[in-house]
């Protein structure tokens, strides 16, 4: 078992630092590791703790909540989103520490939607552009899935996949039946085997929870350790507050709040905000000064807009066998056969049907919203718990422009106003998420399921402080620098324009070492320029953390191969 | 354990009430506790610690615990269970809504959560008094499980129709069931009811196919029982009514 220790404070308040980073999860443990390594004097703000593994994680349901951002957040719109143990981290690690670690890459229509569908928008970058950041972060988490995986750009996976749990069983029967291609065993970021100080998987189902096995990657135990015996330092309960813009058009360091509650300020030479799609718009929001009166570098107004989540609807069906989903992670068998736009159906996009394995409470609070189970009905569905399977649809919803984070008059327990999140569906995400429902219920169906109920909810969050080559609509260019503040990044999964139908871990990853082979090729032009360089970095294979790079059996020629052999059995 | 009237399940053949057992569901002998050697040493010290019983209550005032209790028998019925072997869901409660420990969000159409559970039982006041001129508490049985059935149906009888504007029903039943189902499901006594594995950090799962148990797990062994006839929560009463579009709406579940 890996041991996790938090360096001593090397940096001090008086001194300046290269980068800080604010939030240490998916993409701020990768950037982290990656300035390190290169050089860069860099620190992290975290507001949650630097986790002990063993003593603060629980193989327990309901004992788990302290993984989540339980602080107050107000949720509106006409389909208000659930926040917290759905889809927002806080600690070391971040939204990594509780994701159930699917890792399927977008697809490369995912990136030019508006060209091809008249919807939603492009990115300013292309699939080619982020594919070498797959790659390598594929290996250095590493991914564990198929020899073939046949979608988007298809590839296979260096790191073999998982038995099949009864869930997987039952897409993978399903889909059979109805004749749709599914891959069973990932892509998760789960162990299938030891890997240098990490054991393999163990099948007992708490990923969600914090793996304190230790097989599931988060970067708290992938890219964190690389960081700090690279010289990274990470302050743990650390809430920023503010950042403070400076004469010439240029930030100088972030306030925030140390675990006894006093407020300090870290002076830097380059700021990154990595604190996801709520918390990164409501500092930006809060950061607002006399230059920036509607938010720093939000001239464009575009902070806080286009957030976006997945329609994450739960299908659940009853078997008369006995199914025990509880056991092998939630997340190992999917399909995304119906994942690019249909003209044969009435929206555009697209979705994936993947396992879940909801734990007794999860599985209760579903049969509570899916079928209004309350006393009797409650007590006697729920004994039937181990004959249920569930199926979870990951549907695209667009970015719309009403879908926002602003601030709400409550402010938390330091005195920060909170987030106010408000979000609707439209026509198109009404659409796609009836079809996909009806979709997945008849899989489930054809698998043999005898009665078949669903849960609407989401998944997921990205958008919010978008990119893009506009600075009138978007926050940041295509490497994540603000298009208003030369030397004030983002990078997490707010600047993703659009989202597709896959998990957006792998590609918030996959961004922030893209992010930082650009500063790094940039070094100190970033903290004395104005200048806005915009050539792609080459990616760089020697930054990835010990031991991950060409590790593994590469299958370079997967795709090659298997195309050729479908083109033999079609001739 | 204060005496109240048992409205215990019957028997599906013979209709007469069954009696309370030890342990409810279709494992009898399945003791997930008796594993507790396999399990790291922070998750059996959180699991055993709620087979303790809890401090006395912080947030709740007696009377209004005396009202929880008769609200919580009817979202989660424990008749099937001997008194020794009840689970309790009332101090898990206290214990959230003392600490101010939230979910992480709070809907905009919400007040605080303190706020909003005490919005629900004076509601349920409200229209016992509107219906049949009595506090919930003097209601018979039937009658207050009426109320509530109302509530689920996000059609509430009428009598609370003010409060229902700061409380939106669904709402608040959500959070209300919600709370109740994460504490009677955390018990590792429910998990033996359910034939759940509980933790298997470090030993791990070896059969992951079919359902099949492991070792030290047990197969199923059914029976047939009914609600009590004077109850209207269970699955049957719930088919009448194919959809729930108060409960599916979306996003009002965590």
């Amino acid at each position: 078992m890996q041991k996790l220790r938090a360096e001593g404070s090397q940096f001090t308040d008086r001194g300046t630092v290269d980068y800080v980073i604010v939030g240490v999860g998916s993409a701020g443990g990768v950037l982290l590791q990656r300035l390190a390594r290169a050089g860069f004097k860099v620190l992290g703000l975290e507001a949650g703790p630097f986790w002990d593994t063993e003593k603060d994680w629980l193989s327990d349901e309901a004992g788990s909540n302290k993984l989540y951002w339980e602080d107050l957040r107000i949720t509106g719109g006409v389909n208000p989103i659930s926040l917290g143990a759905n889809n927002s981290g806080k600690g070391v690690g971040g939204g990594s520490v509780h994701w159930a670690a699917f890792t399927p890459r977008l697809h490369p229509s995912d990136f030019q939607v508006y060209s091809l569908d008249g919807v939603g928008t492009n990115w300013p970058i292309s699939y080619e552009d982020l594919k070498p950041y797959y790659e390598l972060l594929e290996l250095e988490m590493p991914v564990s899935g198929p020899a073939w995986f046949p979608w988007g750009d298809p590839h296979g996976y260096a790191y073999g996949p998982h038995p099949l749990g009864e869930v997987g069983d039952v897409l993978v029967r399903g889909c059979t039946k109805l004749g749709i291609r599914v891959c069973a065993g990932g892509p998760v970021a789960i162990l299938a085997g030891s890997h240098d100080d990490r054991p393999h998987c163990i099948y007992r189902g708490y990923c969600i929870q914090g793996c304190k096995v230790g097989a599931k990657a988060s970067t708290l135990i992938t890219h964190v350790p690389d960081a700090l015996r690279h010289g990274a330092e990470i302050r743990d309960y650390s809430m920023a507050s503010r950042i403070a813009l400076g004469p010439n058009n240029r930030v100088e360091g972030v306030f925030y709040f140390d675990r006894e509650g006093t407020e300090r300020f870290q002076r830097a030479k380059a700021v990154i905000v990595a604190g996801y799609a709520i918390e990164t718009p409501r500092l930006l929001l809060n950061s607002a000064c006399p230059e920036y009166p509607m938010g720093l570098a939000n001239s464009s107004d575009t902070v806080g807009r286009y957030l976006m989540v997945q329609a994450g609807n739960v299908i659940l069906g009853r078997f008369r066998n006995l199914v025990r989903m509880y056991k092998a992670p939630p997340a190992h068998a999917l399909t995304e056969e119906f994942y690019e736009t249909d003209p044969k159906r009435d929206f555009a996009r697209g979705f994936a049907i993947q396992t879940v394995g909801p734990l007794p409470i999860a599985f209760g609070k579903q049969m509570m919203a899916a079928m209004g189970a309350w006393g009797w009905g409650l007590r006697r569905v729920m004994m039937d718990y181990n004959h249920w399977s569930a199926l979870g649809l990951l549907g695209e919803i667009l970015p719309w422009h009403a879908n926002r984070v602003t601030l709400a008059k409550e402010t938390d327990q330091f005195g920060i106003p909170v987030a106010h999140v408000h979000f609707n569906l439209f026509d198109n995400d009404k659409k796609l998420i009836e079809f996909g429902k009806n979709k997945v219920m008849e899989v489930m169906s054809a698998a043999g399921a005898e009665q078949v109920v669903q849960e609407q909810r989401y998944a997921h969050l990205v958008g919010a402080a978008r990119m893009g080559a506009d600075p009138g609509t978007s926050v940041v260019d295509k490497f994540g620098r603000t298009h208003d503040v030369p030397n004030l990044f983002i990078c997490d999964g707010s600047i993703m324009p659009t989202q597709g139908s896959a998990n957006p871990g792998l590609t918030i990853q996959a961004l922030a070492a893209r992010t930082a082979d650009y500063l790094i090729m940039q070094g100190e032009r970033i903290f004395r320029s104005d200048l806005r360089e915009l050539t792609a970095p080459t990616p760089r294979v020697d930054l990835s953390p010990a031991g991950t790079f060409r590790k593994g059996i590469p299958r370079p020629h997967a795709s090659w191969i298997f195309s050729r052999r479908i083109a033999h059995a079609k001739a | 354990m204060s005496t109240r009237p048992s409205h215990p399940p019957r028997d599906t053949d013979t209709h007469l009430p069954m009696e309370p057992v030890a342990q409810p569901g279709y494992y009898p002998d399945y003791d997930v506790i008796s594993q507790q050697n396999a399990w790291d040493d922070a998750t059996r010290k959180v699991v055993l610690s709620r087979l303790q019983s809890r401090p006395s209550l912080q947030f709740f005032n007696p009377a209004e615990a005396e009202m929880m209790l008769l609200v919580c028998d009817h979202i989660i019925p424990q008749d099937d269970r001997d008194a020794d072997h009840r689970i309790e869901i009332i101090p898990v409660i206290d214990e959230r809504l003392h600490k101010k420990r939230t979910a992480g969000y709070r809907y905009e159409t919400m007040p605080p959560d303190d706020e909003a559970y005490r919005l629900f039982l004076q509601a349920l006041d409200l229209m016992s008094r509107h219906n049949h001129g009595k506090q919930f508490s003097g209601l018979s049985w039937r009658e207050q499980e009426l109320i509530l059935q109302s509530i689920n149906k996000g059609k509430p009888l009428e009598g609370a129709g003010e409060v229902w504007l700061r409380l939106p029903v669904h709402q608040i039943w959500t959070l209300f069931v919600g709370d109740c189902i994460t504490a009677y499901y955390q018990h590792p006594w429910s998990w033996n009811e359910i034939g759940f594995g509980g933790p298997a950090y470090p030993r791990a799962y070896i059969r992951l196919e079919r359902g099949e148990a492991e070792p030290w797990e047990r197969d199923e062994n059914r029976y047939d029982w009914e609600a009590p006839p004077e109850s209207v929560s269970d699955l049957d009463e719930l088919s009448h009514h194919d959809h729930f579009p108060h409960l599916t709406k979306g996003g009002v579940h965590d």
